[in-house]
């Protein structure tokens, strides 16, 4: 194979990997301080999304073209939106189901999930087709002999990669990151060690959705296309990323997303005969990791008191 | 005259850096109720997890009746004769009390689809023979409960769940019963209360054998013919109540003087 | 001595409530199934609301309850006949017998997934993957005459649990959000193979055959007393006598000490090792023979519609299928029965809400599991010997 191909496939897994991560974090989080999953995680991002393609929409109606202020306005307008809504999510929905068995969370966020689905398939304009999302990006490229480096490639992974970092910085230096690490760590100290509980939890369900809005966008830019079933494609895969990594690990979200990316590009590179078979393929493999590391590489830490 | 039950042999627990229970050795006679005692932490419980399987061991050996299980799961634990209660009470509250009691006598069920689908005039034999036998348990504990067997365990308050949790142990016949914690949860009167029956029913079987992990001295002191004494997960002392209650060690241990 | 249902201060231990309720649900049912405007299907509505209102005020409930646990066997064979009578009452109507059968279907599936969700706490998010392997198998095996198709049937069940062996390995090692995943991506992967797999007719599907038995082809309408009735009355009748061997078997599953076991495992898998249940064992007996009863759901319900495509059995439908045991209540039969009703009928009575199908039936489970988790119906405590005191 040559080494141009072999580039392109590279480029291509670390573009995927930073997105999966980007989507696993939010899971490692959300079980971090609630030990619940939140299966719809994939929908809100879609949801994200739509609110970002939305205002898009409504910017350009409003004659702002500049796409560098497109770009800006649309991730923040989305992120918010999607932080907003995960909070909502996590205080009406998830923390009145606390002391119910977890199958019921589960079942809950699942039914969410769909619920969400359904919404923006039926709701929103023309909603069961694919929308073409706008590039914003330059879509300049070096050739680098004979692999091409498209400028807006390296922008997205840069700026997904600065997200993650960011993100690791709140949680290491900041009070609300002390709070939160404290939440996971142990709710009945951490409470009385006078942590507003509520406010930990809400902020990290934002944090967390806000971030999968931005993968969302990312998503969009880079497929150039979203639609409805995006989220649940992409929320699968975050969680096998944030499982394969180990949960409650905001590294082994961040390990586990490019490895899946990996296995991705993997696949596609080995199976060219029958691309139509790559999901087949990365499915098979979730099922298999799920078989050899029932609780992931990096195993989350055991509550089960006897 | 006594004859070795059960033997730990340097019996070692590491939970990631921690250990919690280092190199542990002691012994039980048949028919002896032995204390397990020790401040919070000391590796009690941890004890109970690995002798029942819950847990693999990181290090020694564990003899029961002369049969290596260190390596056993709980299941096969449990078909050597080994049952327990745990600390904080793990019934199926949605279940009846009889259905609690029989989750502890699977052995004698009968297991395979054929028995358990098609032979209904069998099972149904099985069925009467069993609810009686629990039924009768039940009665030494408490009249009203056994009056009760259908009754979800749910709606019952902490003394009686902490009978039917000692009943569902009881009812498969076993060698060695293990209690963590029985008085957790209780009044002094309720602990006592209980105490006597267990006495009771061992009264009337065979030569059945317990470990006692307790914090309440009144209940060692009552019924144990011996105490092994943890601290950090190692032994300090091992005598009767009487010998290890005037133990410098012991004292310190719970004191928390070094 | 002992009381059946948790609730019941009243027993009368007469058959006057719960048969009444069986003659009630069957004439409702008849008008339900032959109502055709939309005013009429939202006025039966309104009156089996009013019904369920009024009944739970004047406490009816534990009244029917005791009435049917105290004569469980006349009371099943009694639903038996109204669910006949009902079928007869249809038998020259295409339409309502096909949602009829239908909803016994569903029934059926919601019966297997009873085993895994209720029972034993296991989820499977891949219920209508394990029906289309079923259906597919029908598809399959009929264009081979020489097979009798109640082994297709048979076989549907035996393909789905062919199927689960694959992920039997993932499943009984893990638990909870970890299996969940494991169902699903099976879900998904399967959907995905039927669309790209042209062998199997791609996203197009497969005509499948209908149902024979010896010298009664299902196909063609039955002629009674001079009257040629619908082909669906075979299906109607076969499915009847489907349900009622596999909720028999089901109630005895649960009745048993394997169903001791899957309870169990379900509320505490710790404890049930600790007292010799086999957790692994429990786990895959469940998963495989919920399956089992899925794909032979799926082989008749296959060779009843004559087409199936893919987009029948895609993640959505699975939750669908979840929808109906939660609906009704987790480990409670009849339970899903109403729910099979609610979940099929609904849509298709009032056609303005087909297309709204997945957003309503996720909502109303949303708010089942936040206000009322135990179902519309929800379990009863278990009584191996129903209408008898315990141990006498």
């Amino acid at each position: 194979m040559d080494l141009g191909l072999i580039a392109q496939y590279l480029a291509n897994g670390i573009m995927l990997g930073t997105m999966y991560a980007l989507v696993a974090v939010g899971f490692t989080l959300f079980f971090g301080v609630l030990d619940v999953i939140k299966f719809s995680h994939g929908d809100v991002l879609m949801l994200g999304t739509f609110a970002g393609f939305t205002v898009w929409l409504g910017l350009q109606a409003a004659g702002i073209v500049n796409p560098w202020l497109q770009l800006v306005i649309i991730l923040i307008a989305s992120m918010a939106f999607t932080a907003a809504i995960g909070a909502m999510i996590a205080k009406w929905l998830v923390l009145p189901l606390k002391k119910a068995p977890p199958l019921n969370t589960l079942l809950l966020t699942l039914m969410l999930g769909t619920a969400i689905r359904e919404a923006v398939r039926l709701f929103y304009p023309n909603g069961s087709n694919p929308k073409a999302f706008p590039a914003l990006l330059p879509s300049a490229s070096i050739d680098l002999g004979g692999f091409l480096l498209r400028a807006d490639s390296v922008i997205l992974v840069a700026a997904g990669l600065s997200l993650i970092a960011g993100l690791n910085l709140v949680l290491n230096r900041t009070r609300l990151g002390l709070a939160i690490r404290a939440v996971a760590q142990d709710e009945e100290t951490a409470r009385t060690m006078g942590i507003n509980y509520m406010l930990v939890v809400l902020a990290t369900f934002a944090i967390g959705s806000g971030v999968a809005a931005f993968a969302g966008i990312m998503n969009g830019l880079y497929y150039s296309e979203i639609n409805f079933g995006m989220g649940l494609l992409l929320g699968l895969i975050g969680f096998s990323a944030a499982i394969v990594g180990g949960l409650g690990n905001l590294y082994g979200a961040i390990l586990g997303g490019f490895i899946f990316a990996g296995l991705q590009v993997v696949g596609a590179a080995l199976l060219p005969f029958a691309s139509a078979y790559k999901d087949v393929f990365a499915f098979a493999v979730v099922i298999a990791i799920m078989a050899w590391k029932p609780t992931g590489l990096i195993p989350e830490r055991t509550s089960d008191r006897v | 005259m006594s004859e070795r039950l059960l033997e730990f042999q340097a019996v070692t627990k590491r939970f990631g850096g921690v250990t919690a229970l280092d190199s542990f050795s002691m012994h039980l006679d048949k028919g002896e109720i032995l204390g397990l005692i020790g401040p919070n932490g000391s590796g009690k419980t941890t004890s109970f997890n690995l002798l029942t399987g819950i847990y693999p061991k990181t290090g020694g050996s564990i003899h029961f009746d002369d049969r290596d299980i260190s390596s056993m799961s709980a299941r096969e634990v449990y078909e050597t004769g080994i049952v327990r209660t745990f600390q904080r009470s793990r019934l199926c509250l949605p279940l009846s009390i009889y259905d609690n009691i029989m989750v502890g006598d699977t052995s004698r069920l009968p297991k395979g689809l054929w028995s358990n689908l098609v032979r209904r005039r069998a099972f149904r034999r099985q069925y009467e023979e069993t609810f009686k036998v629990a039924r009768d348990l039940v009665a030494t504990f408490s009249g009203n409960l056994a009056d009760r067997m259908l009754d979800p365990v749910g709606a019952l308050p902490m003394i009686e769940r902490r009978r039917i949790e000692i009943c569902r142990a009881l009812i498969s016949g076993p060698r060695l019963l293990l209690l963590d914690e029985p008085s957790a949860g209780m009044t002094h009167d309720e602990t006592n209360q209980l105490m006597s029956d267990i006495l009771d029913v061992r009264a009337r079987g065979e030569g059945l054998s317990i470990i006692i992990v307790e914090h309440e001295m009144g209940v060692i002191e009552r019924i144990t013919d011996r105490c092994v004494v943890l601290s950090y997960g190692k032994k300090i002392a091992e005598g009767t109540y009487a010998e290890i209650a005037c133990d410098k060690e012991v004292q310190n241990a719970y004191l928390g003087v070094d | 001595m002992s009381d059946i249902a948790i609730d019941a201060p009243a027993r009368p231990k007469g058959l006057l409530p719960g048969a009444a309720t069986i003659l009630a649900v069957s004439v409702y049912g008849w008008a339900l199934l032959t109502a055709e405007e939309d005013w009429q299907v939202i006025g039966l509505l309104v009156l089996a609301a009013a019904v369920g209102l009024v009944g739970k005020l004047a406490g009816l409930g534990p009244k029917v309850l005791a009435s049917w646990s105290s004569n469980e066997a006349t009371m099943n064979g009694g639903a038996v006949l109204g669910l006949l009578a009902v079928i007869f009452a249809l038998s020259t109507q295409h339409f309502p017998l096909l949602m009829l059968t239908t909803t016994l279907l569903y029934f059926i599936a919601s019966l297997g997934l009873n085993i895994q969700f209720g029972y034993t706490g296991m989820v499977n998010f891949a219920g209508a993957a394990f029906f289309g392997a079923g259906a597919y198998t029908a598809a399959v095996l009929g264009g081979y005459a020489w097979i009798p198709p109640l082994l297709t049937i048979l076989a549907g069940g035996v393909v789905a649990m062919v199927l689960s062996l694959l992920l039997v390995y993932p499943i009984v090692r893990t638990t909870g959000h970890y299996a969940a995943v494991v169902t699903i991506a099976f879900g998904v992967l399967f959907k995905t193979f039927l669309e790209v797999n042209e062998i199997l007719g791609g996203p197009q599907g497969l005509m499948v055959e209908s149902m024979k038995l010896p010298g009664w082809d299902f196909n063609n309408g039955p002629v009674l007393f001079g009257v040629e009735m619908s082909f669906y009355l075979n299906y109607a009748l076969f499915a009847t006598a489907l349900v009622a061997l596999i909720f028999c078997l089901v109630r005895r599953l649960e009745r048993s000490w394997l169903g001791l076991h899957m309870d169990a495992v379900r509320l505490d898998e710790t404890a049930a090792a600790c007292f010799g249940i086999s957790v692994h064992r429990t786990k895959i007996l469940a998963f495989l023979s919920g399956n089992f009863i899925l794909g032979i759901a799926g082989a008749l319900y296959g060779m009843m519609i004559s087409f199936i495509a893919p987009a029948s059995f895609t993640f959505s439908d699975s939750l669908l299928m979840v929808s109906i045991v939660l609906l009704g209540g987790m480990g409670s039969p009849w339970g899903g029965a109403l729910a099979a009703a609610i979940v099929v009928l609904l849509p298709e009575k009032l056609q303005v809400l087909q297309e709204y199908r997945f957003l309503l039936f996720s909502v109303l489970v949303m708010l089942v599991l936040l206000f009322r988790p135990d179902g519309l119906l929800p379990r009863q405590i278990r009584n191996y010997f129903p209408g008898r005191e315990g141990g006498k």
